[in-house]
């Protein structure tokens, strides 16, 4: 497997995870809500959505539906499908804001630890349901019908090889470019750690994608992995595969719910979730109605969880109840943790560097002997990393985020709106 | 009760547009019979109160049932008994939020401070009914969220600089001294735009300058037509600034009345002002 296929599969999860990550820091990092049943929501958006979208009558599937939304639309073309399954992530995302709305009236006016405890319960009793309950969604077979959303354009070819391959390479280029502009302007605005760590982790990073693959393979896998959109394997004229659409997918989903997160917190709106955060008692002494923000924030995030899920299925193509252990939800938290609670760039960074560690030294040549301890070590390093940073750092990397709602200046008074 | 639905609501330092208080005299809160329990503990016994406009000093030893009052008044408790009026509406075991909504904000006697945000920012949270505050509001913003935000930040800075703490406001609260603290605290009450504004133990902890300071500011704004309930336990302050004292005792008010009155009364005496000694 090339570099760039690995790249693509490990940002695919990392922006799959982000989005989930994100979710949980509107309850977590900006509202103080600790939602240990988070993973619930990722199951039920991924289920949902499945079931929404696949053909009925499946083979070996015996639970509720499929209701097939892409082929209901798919009399319009590739765009209809494309929407029927659009609408089926919206029921996915839906189902988990409800689900979160029954969870949320009843454990939203307990303390915050109790919530915690009460939350992984409920998740736990969720799992277990869709496991046992066979007529609902199969129990433990799982689903392998997912509908994978614009599959049969794929590999997508404009024509010729060399257009494939000028076309794709300058949108890979484009990318990088892109790439190396915000880490510029990153690179920029750290202190003198900040720039340590990039200078050394940037450097690090491009000679481990482009020069020592380069040594081994040659100038074919440099090319591989500078254009990286473009698969010349994907059809007799190349292309772009399935997989990097779904990377594609799964980064502008991300970047949809990162907006409106964002879009969220830099408002009034955002200050309340805050102020509850910080001590629930000042908002509600100031008349503000918390308990309904709450619930809002909780089903706000669940959505987001739900829409990951929705990508998750895609991604692995096979749903079954134990790829949702809570574990899952713990390993959100340790990356809003390691990268900054109460702030979204934070969550990014930290489901990166998590992933990148768990899966990316999945490549690391052992002797074979070594293989478990070296799978048993990966998870030992995420530990010490947490400890260390909730040690030295307990802000995480980034810490949190600053705020700022953007007004249009104003000609009569000079002085600046920031918050 | 102002009308809050207008954009651009009342600055919080100089009202114009909505008088205080309606009508010369009439009460703005009415008590009657307010009792809280506690397992086997009375805090309240059948609390019997008016509360006119101006500054009303409440005073009492330690446990005679003052801030359980204020808990009680506010909805953080809920009252065994009796009822509590604001103006004419009744407000008895009502949430916190819906009260405030009506008029009638407190303090807290611990300043709460939001410590991670911005003093700016603690300011912002306070006045009500926002249009930014309702997830629409926020995620589609027109004309009207611009213009309501900009108003709420002059509002904001003008009352910063009435406190004093003007060059704070970038500074997150956590970082504010004591009485920097209660100050935020008052100015944050302030904003909501209150009909009445409930203090527990503003001056408490506070250096004389500051004592001085936060009173002027508070007899200020009783001319703008503010009101205050205020829990003091420095008994010449209280006597110097207050229009009226109520004097709590064992859970239930002693007397009221003037300070001068209040003074001399016998039972004050012997409850809180030191007996025979004085």
């Amino acid at each position: 497997m090339a570099v760039a296929d690995f790249i693509i599969s490990l940002l695919t999860f990392i922006a799959i995870y982000s989005l989930f990550g994100i979710g949980l820091n509107l309850k977590f990092g900006f509202t103080g809500l600790i939602d240990f049943g988070h993973v619930a929501y990722f199951m039920i958006g991924a289920y949902v959505t499945v079931v929404l979208t696949m053909p009925a009558g499946a083979a070996g599937y015996s639970g509720i539906g499929g209701f097939a939304l892409p082929e209901l639309f798919g009399v319009l073309g590739p765009i209809g499908s494309l929407f029927g399954w659009l609408l089926g992530v919206l029921g996915g995302m839906i189902a988990a804001a409800l689900v979160s709305l029954a969870v949320g009236v009843p454990t939203l006016r307990l303390r915050e630890d109790y919530l915690a405890i009460t939350a992984l319960g409920i998740a736990t009793i969720l799992t277990t349901v869709v496991n046992d309950e066979e007529w609902l969604f199969n129990g433990p077979f799982g689903i392998n019908t997912v509908h994978a959303p614009l599959r049969d354009v794929f590999p997508l070819s404009l024509g010729s090889f060399t257009l494939n391959m000028a076309v794709f390479g300058i949108l890979s280029l484009a990318a990088f470019g892109l790439t190396g502009y915000w880490l510029a302007r990153a690179f920029r605005r750290q202190g003198r750690r900040g720039k340590l760590v990039l200078g050394v982790l940037v450097p690090l990073v491009a000679v481990w994608y482009f020069v020592l693959p380069t040594l081994s393979d040659g100038m074919v896998e440099l090319t591989r992995n500078t254009l990286w959109l473009f698969d010349p394997t994907a059809g007799p004229k190349g292309g772009m595969d399935y997989d990097r659409f779904v990377l594609l997918l799964s980064v502008a989903a991300l970047g949809g719910g990162y907006w409106l997160v964002e879009r969220t917190i830099n408002s009034p709106y955002g200050r309340v979730l805050r102020a509850i955060r910080e001590d629930e008692d000042v908002p509600r002494a100031l008349g503000k109605e918390t308990f309904q923000y709450k619930l809002q924030a909780l089903m706000l995030g669940s959505a987001l969880a739900g829409a990951a899920g929705a990508l998750w299925a895609i991604n692995i193509g096979f749903i079954a109840p134990d790829q949702f252990a809570a574990t899952i939800t713990f390993y959100a938290f340790t990356a809003v943790i390691v990268g900054g609670t109460a702030n979204n760039k934070g969550v990014i960074l930290g489901t990166a560097f998590f992933w990148g560690i768990r899966n990316g030294t999945r490549f690391i040549d052992v002797p074979s002997q070594y293989s478990i301890q070296l799978a048993a070590s990966r998870l030992m390093l995420i530990g010490v990393v947490l400890i260390l940073i909730l040690y030295y750092r307990p802000e995480g990397l980034l810490g949190e985020q600053d705020y700022d709602i953007p007004l249009p200046s104003r000609d009569s008074s000079g002085g600046t709106d920031d918050v | 009760m102002s009308e809050q639905n207008t954009p651009t609501p009342t600055p919080g330092v100089t009202p114009t547009d909505s008088p205080k208080i309606g009508d010369d005299g009439d009460p703005i809160l009415r008590i009657e019979g307010i009792t809280k329990q506690f397992g086997g503990i009375t805090a309240l016994d059948g609390v019997d109160l008016t509360v006119d406009p101006g500054i009303t000093g409440l005073i009492g030893p330690n446990g005679a049932g003052k801030t359980t009052l204020f808990n009680c008044l506010t909805g953080f408790h809920k009252p065994d008994d009796g009822r509590v009026h604001l103006y004419e509406t009744d407000i008895t075991g009502k949430e916190p939020p819906a009260i405030a909504q009506q008029g009638m904000v407190r303090t807290f006697q611990i300043p709460r401070e939001l410590a991670d945000m911005t003093v700016f920012e603690n300011l912002l949270l306070a006045p009500m009914n926002q249009h930014g505050e309702r997830l629409r509001g926020a995620w589609i913003r027109g004309d009207q969220f611009v213009e309501e935000e900009q108003v709420i930040r002059d509002r904001a800075r003008e009352i910063a600089v009435f406190f004093e703490i003007d060059h704070l406001l970038d500074e997150p609260a956590g970082s504010l001294s004591g009485g920097q603290r209660k100050l935020l605290e008052i100015a944050r009450a302030l904003l909501t735009d209150p009909d009445i504004v409930l203090l527990d133990e503003p001056l408490a902890g506070v250096n004389p300058t500051l004592e001085q300071k936060i009173l002027g500011r508070i007899e200020a704004l009783v001319e703008d037509g503010y009101s205050f309930l205020l829990i003091e336990h420095d008994i010449d302050l209280i006597m110097d600034n207050c229009e009226r004292v109520v004097v709590m005792h064992q859970g239930a008010v002693l007397t009221t009345g003037a300070p001068e009155a209040v003074q001399s009364d016998e039972r004050v005496i012997e409850a809180y002002l030191g007996g025979d000694d004085v």
